[in-house]
């Protein structure tokens, strides 16, 4: 829907409102990936940062915020932004605040197809004997595999939100134990990579991978902007949507693409990191209210923040000892999801 | 008799069951038209049809000359709205936003918002009096205003035809009359074809200009109301023993209902 809209209208208000919010998330994301570049063995001022960011510095600090921390935070802003711009049209399309890529089994899919991957296509030293390109596409074969599962158990009511989420649950819990057999039967050097594909971390990231994201998510974003037009009427029920000319169930099978796209670009990577696709996208949704771009937007920073935030975390607490990011997301996502499912009275079944 | 839709030799059936079997229909331009019928003759499922909600097994129908089969999804929101039966919409969304989204099919990506959507948007809020709500949210309104502002999203959508799934289904007397005193003004001021179902048959003879009796997914009658209001056809169709007066205050047929006519509710009562 149009951002133009008539002076002095309440919708102008609110949207100008949700701007004003974005625009102070995006200010809070800043700070913390400074933070999270900064925190270390060494700290570094934050001034400093955006000096050595700018082309200043030794050649150590150069090579401590270029080559080490950079990469680390930059992979956790792109890898928590994309799950949570996921969850926000994955939540968005099927009327509920309890769908996520991680409930309805997105990210399990995703981890399998990488893990797959990385079985069949490493060598004796743990290196890739193809292109780390694709490894996104690995991710993007078992995502769609699983949500095409999902929709297909589903059956006659993947209309129906509910079922969506208990078929969501039960294929994730399945990719989950695929997940762990790979890593317990494969040889015995990739379970120094365990923990990412088990919890979801955002250690030992190169500028490569990091490349190899982006890219994929500027193409994906002009994907969800392109759909952000369409996603109004999906507010309502599937034969009003009808009504004013929005084929709901086929428009819904090209979001759950594009959704699978954006987590397995996340996944591809950091790993199976769960709850940020859930909360991120909530959260935003309390913040900015409920028009669309704006909405998306806050759900990228959010995630954002969450991931780096998370990583920060387990830095502070348990550095040198790498413990994985995902693990926080979960300990806190838990109880949010729980939370949201004791007042699930306010959502649409 | 011009026509707005004609219906030919349409069949819809769900898997095995056939809910309509070869129904002929023409629902006349600038009319209401009410189908009315016991539950499952098929009166929504062929309303649902004719908004190609429903994929036919067989027959066609066509809007003028067209054939809706061959429309596109926003085409044909361009052509016909439609009131869902229970619609949704989520509670914290205000008035105008959802009247807006009766704007929807005439977007494009290139021109997302003109002034004829803004005053689509005035109209039909104007004309259905909730332009006072603009910024409420729905969760906030009683269940007559909150059909009214459903009923200003379809106006806004400005199509020739208006088709309206039980719309006075939830409704207390006093909101049934005030929505379809103000669905027949749509007719008879703006010169827009109007479907109705209607359960209620009272309502349906007082305000359907062209009545539709359907019974077991079959077309048995169909005419002025003054036609159709007969005794025995009400019987037939409805299984229902009755008398048939003149409405003295507005001089249409009135059914009063005497008991249940079927033979199997008849054996059980003598029983």
């Amino acid at each position: 829907m149009s951002l133009v809209l008539p002076r002095s209208s309440a919708l102008a208000r609110l949207n100008r409102r949700a701007w004003i919010a974005v625009a102070i998330i995006a200010a809070a994301a800043m700070a913390i990936a400074l933070c999270g570049i900064g925190f270390g063995s060494t700290w570094i001022d934050p001034r400093r940062i955006v000096e050595i960011l700018l082309g200043d510095g030794s050649r150590g600090e150069r090579v401590v915020v270029l080559q080490l921390r950079a990469p680390r935070v930059a992979i956790a802003i792109l890898a928590g932004g994309a799950m949570a711009v996921s969850g926000y049209l994955l939540q968005k399309v099927t009327r509920n605040e309890l769908a996520s890529p991680g409930v309805l089994g997105v990210i399990g899919g995703a981890g399998l197809g990488v893990v797959i991957f990385l079985a069949l296509l490493s060598d004796e030293s743990n290196a890739l004997v193809t292109s780390i390109v694709w490894q996104p596409v690995a991710a993007m074969i078992g995502a769609s595999i699983a949500i095409a599962a999902v929709f297909l158990l589903s059956g006659q009511q993947a209309s129906s939100a509910v079922r969506l989420l208990l078929f969501g649950i039960a294929v994730g819990a399945v990719c989950k134990a695929g997940t762990l057999i790979l890593m317990i039967v494969g040889p015995i050097y990739r379970t120094t990579q365990a923990s990412r594909w088990l919890a979801g971390a955002v250690n030992e990231i190169n500028w490569g991978e990091v490349q190899v994201v982006a890219i994929g998510l500027a193409i994906a974003m002009v994907g969800v902007f392109t759909v952000a037009r369409r996603l109004p009427p999906t507010d309502l029920d599937e034969v009003s949507a009808r009504g004013i000319g929005l084929n709901l169930p086929v428009f819904r099978i090209l979001v759950f693409a594009l959704a699978s796209a954006l987590t397995a670009l996340a996944v591809a990577f950091a790993g199976g990191v769960g709850f940020v696709g859930l909360m991120a996208p909530h959260l935003a949704r309390l913040i900015v209210g409920r028009p669309v771009i704006p909405g998306i937007v806050a759900s990228f920073l959010l995630g954002a923040i969450m991931l780096v935030g998370a990583d920060l975390i387990v830095r502070v607490l348990f550095a040198p000892t790498e413990v994985p990011a995902g693990t926080v997301t979960a300990v806190i996502g838990t109880p949010y999801f729980l939370y949201l499912v004791l007042r699930r009275g306010s959502t649409n079944g | 008799m011009d026509k707005a839709v004609t219906v030919t030799a349409l069949t819809v059936a769900y898997g095995a069951a056939t809910a309509l079997s070869a129904i002929d229909l023409g629902i006349p331009k600038g009319k209401v038209t009410v189908l009315a019928g016991p539950n499952g003759c098929g009166k929504s499922t062929l309303l649902r049809a004719i908004r190609r909600l429903h994929q036919p097994k067989s027959g066609e129908i066509r809007l003028g000359d067209l054939p809706i089969s061959g429309l596109k999804e926003k085409e044909l929101a361009r052509h016909i709205g439609l009131l869902a039966q229970n619609p949704s919409a989520p509670g914290d969304m205000t008035v105008e936003e959802l009247v807006r989204l009766g704007r929807y099919p005439h977007q494009t990506m290139l021109q997302p918002w003109s002034a004829a959507d803004g005053e689509a948007i005035q109209a039909a809020m104007f004309g259905t009096g909730v332009s006072h709500l603009n910024d409420r949210r729905l969760g906030s309104l009683s269940g007559g205003q909150l059909q009214r502002v459903w009923i200003a999203m379809v106006l806004a959508q400005e199509t020739d035809i208006i088709c309206l799934d039980e719309p006075v289904n939830h409704l207390d007397m006093a909101h049934q009359i005030d929505c379809l005193d103000l669905v027949r003004r749509l007719n008879r001021e703006h010169g827009r074809t109007v479907v109705l179902v209607l359960h209620d048959l009272n309502l349906a003879a007082r305000y359907a200009d062209r009545l539709v009796f359907l019974k077991g997914g079959s077309v048995v009658a169909e005419g002025e109301p003054v036609e159709l209001m007969s005794e025995v056809l009400i019987e037939d169709v409805f299984g229902i023993s009755c008398r048939v007066i003149t409405d003295p205050v507005h001089e249409r047929p009135l059914c009063i209902p005497i008991r249940n006519s079927t033979p199997r509710f008849r054996a059980e009562t003598a029983a």
